[in-house]
């Protein structure tokens, strides 16, 4: 049934013909406007029809009487966008999580940052929000103004109540040294087994999604950038790639394999650094060590062609910001070469080696049911047998030109999970590779205006930890009036807070890296 | 595994002896960004040689435009010695060389200089030199 084509749009018009209006064309596929709890209609019929129906991010907006929310989700060939509106001194609605468990986290960050209740998923106190933010104060209202907001002092040190009998609570976060960024996971514990997994996200949590709106669009570029030092890159190309859809420029053929090779340098830097921190977290330190030795190369390769070897800030709206010269891609080339030669080895340790089959495989095993129920993405989902991977599904830039392998295991374990990664380092030399062999000639940038038109749109893209989500919504003038982010790992998270559970607290760490957590991207 | 370790005994270090070793940089580094004052169309306060300056200039307000798109809020206007100059702030400066890039004048430009390391924040804060008309470091 998935690989049949399913025409979701018609099939929702057929059903919900009277009750809701359908623009095609607008934020994905089509945009479904819905009125007095419809869109639980729009969720089932769409969950009918179409098995691989998930979550993709709920944004909220402050629309000034109302708040309005739109619920963007994938299917297996097409993106609609439900909207919802609710009044802004009653903001009711009825939750999906019943519907698409892998909506609880976006329904969550809603509540927190625009204060929508949604019945049936009850929200316990902040959720990105610091502990001191006050109670009825939701910083992504137009009328809130973040640096004016009075904090409330930091809670006593109050004693902990312990907990009584078998069920001992451990405490993994938000200063840990097992975790390189601050998050709080409380991890119940049976003796050895995981009983229950509660997350603590926010500490990280730096407000660029409101901070944008007082910047220009070319500042955001730089400041959307900064959410992740691994993926900026991409960070940076979703916004541009959003802007550029709201203004309708087509950048030039050389811009879009420019920004392929930028893209993809940065997925080969990211998974590395991933593939040896997971060596790291299981104490195999000398993998570590090669990988993250093996890594300076491609590091040397993104200063090389950016002028910087963390953040490239190569995207801009109309192109990229330089041009590759021509003496430096036999250097580049050169470079991957020594890279996929060195590869062979690699491979054979994460397929072979015992100890990382004994401390990887049939640990955190997530069905492919459930990878689509909690709406995972990237290597996590592919790993599970969920085949969603944006550069196949909905090519962009150049990524429709270039042949690639969609890399995909079926065993659903923090082994399949990492050799997906694996397998996608050589894919990616392939297609850098195949990018500069393939380099059209011509300009690298055009000029785009500044002001961007009023108008909203959504763009995806294949971040390394998986899809990466942006809506813009514009006003007319020199900022944006709503940017939103939906993050890979955030997407993620639920697939550890579900596998964790039932297996033996050692294995935390293994499966948890496995997703290759970002947690500055998943707060903002 | 084993015999890879092995060999490592016999194969050039991964590791650079750096500071003693600096390590050589791409040409368009972007590192510390430099002002070169006689390309840039900051009216100085007073001034009636404005035949040559824009606009702009003649009535009095420099272009800023470096100001204006600095993601990092790292580059204000400051006036020394009656004459408007832009200060750059390197605690602040984020290397994105969108002033580099923005500039109609061609006034900022890159130095490889990478070592900005320091004890003092207020060293990185560079004031511009009230007496640098002719000469253009």
């Amino acid at each position: 049934m998935s690989n049949s084509k399913i025409d979701i749009v018609s099939i929702v018009e057929s059903k919900l013909k009277d009750k809701v209006q359908i623009q095609l064309g607008q934020l994905g596929n089509a945009a479904v406007n819905t009125s007095n709890g419809l869109h639980r209609d729009v969720v089932k019929v769409m969950l009918e029809a179409d098995e691989k129906t998930a979550i993709v991010a709920i944004t909220g907006l402050d629309l000034g009487a109302n708040l309005g929310l739109l619920y963007h989700l994938r299917t297996s060939n097409a993106f609609i966008t439900i909207r919802a509106e609710v009044p802004k001194d009653n903001p009711k609605i009825q939750t999906i999580v019943d519907l698409i468990p892998g909506a609880a986290f976006s329904e969550l960050e809603v509540a927190d940052l625009l204060g929508v209740v949604f019945e049936g998923n009850p929200s316990s106190g902040h959720f990105l929000l610091s502990e001191q933010w006050p109670e009825g104060i939701f910083p992504l209202r137009k009328d809130v103004k973040a640096n004016e907001v009075k904090l409330n002092p930091p809670p006593p040190e109050g004693a902990r109540t312990p907990e009584i009998g078998r069920q001992v609570k451990i405490i993994i976060g938000p200063q840990h040294p097992a975790l390189l960024e601050p998050e709080k996971f409380a991890v119940t514990v049976d003796g050895e087994i995981v009983t229950k997994v509660e997350p603590r996200l926010g500490y990280v949590h730096r407000g660029i999604e409101k901070a944008s709106e007082s910047r220009t669009y070319l500042q955001d570029v730089y400041l959307v950038e900064r959410i992740c030092g691994i993926c900026n890159a991409c960070h940076a190309y979703g916004f541009v790639g959003t802007v550029e859809k709201i203004l309708k420029t087509d950048v030039p053929p050389r811009a879009k394999y420019l920004r392929v090779v930028t893209l993809e340098l940065n997925r080969l830097h990211s998974h590395l650094l991933t593939l040896g921190h997971a060596g790291l977290e299981i104490g195999y330190e000398t993998l570590f060590q090669y990988f993250w030795r093996d890594r300076e190369p491609i590091m040397d390769l993104i200063e090389l062609t950016s002028g910087n070897r963390v953040y490239s800030s190569l995207m801009t709206v109309g192109g990229v910001r330089r041009d590759i010269r021509d003496t430096d891609i036999p250097r580049i080339k050169t470079t991957l070469e020594e890279l996929r030669k060195k590869l062979p080895f690699y491979r054979q340790i994460y397929t072979n080696e015992a100890s990382i089959k004994a401390r990887m495989q049939n640990v955190g095993v997530l069905s492919r049911s459930d990878a689509i129920k909690l709406g995972m993405v990237g290597p996590v989902a592919r790993a599970s047998g969920y085949d969603i991977d944006v550069r196949k599904d909905e090519p962009y830039e150049a990524y429709g030109e270039i042949p690639f392998k969609e890399i995909v295991y079926t065993e659903g374990d923090t082994w399949a999970r990492m050799n997906v990664r694996m397998d996608e380092v050589e894919e990616s030399i392939n297609i850098i590779d195949y990018a500069l062999d393939h380099l059209p000639t011509g300009p690298f940038r055009i000029d785009a205006p500044r002001n961007v038109p009023i108008g909203e749109a959504v763009c995806r893209l294949e971040a390394p930890r998986g899809e990466l989500f942006y809506y813009i919504k514009s006003n007319g003038t020199a900022n944006p009036d709503r940017v939103k982010v939906r993050t890979p790992t955030f997407a993620n998270l639920p697939s550890f807070l579900k596998t964790a559970i039932g297996e033996s607290i050692a294995d935390v760490p293994p499966n948890f890296v496995s997703l290759d957590p970002c947690f500055s991207c998943t707060d903002r | 595994m084993f015999r890879r370790t092995i060999s490592h005994i016999f194969t050039k270090p991964a590791t650079t002896k750096y500071p003693f070793v600096k390590p050589k940089l791409p040409e368009d580094f972007r590192g510390e960004t430099q002002y070169q004052v006689n390309a840039c169309n900051v009216i100085e306060l007073g001034s009636t040689d404005s035949l040559t300056l824009d606009v702009r200039s003649i009535v009095g307000v420099n272009c800023s435009v470096c100001v204006r798109d600095c993601p990092a809020k790292a580059i204000e206007i400051v006036e020394v010695d009656g004459k408007r100059r832009p200060q750059f702030n390197f605690d602040r400066c984020v290397f994105c060389y969108q002033c580099v890039e923005s500039c109609p004048r061609k006034a900022i430009t890159s130095s490889g200089l990478y070592e900005l390391a320091t004890t003092d924040k207020k060293s990185l804060i560079k004031k511009p030199n009230p007496n640098a008309t002719e000469d253009t470091k």
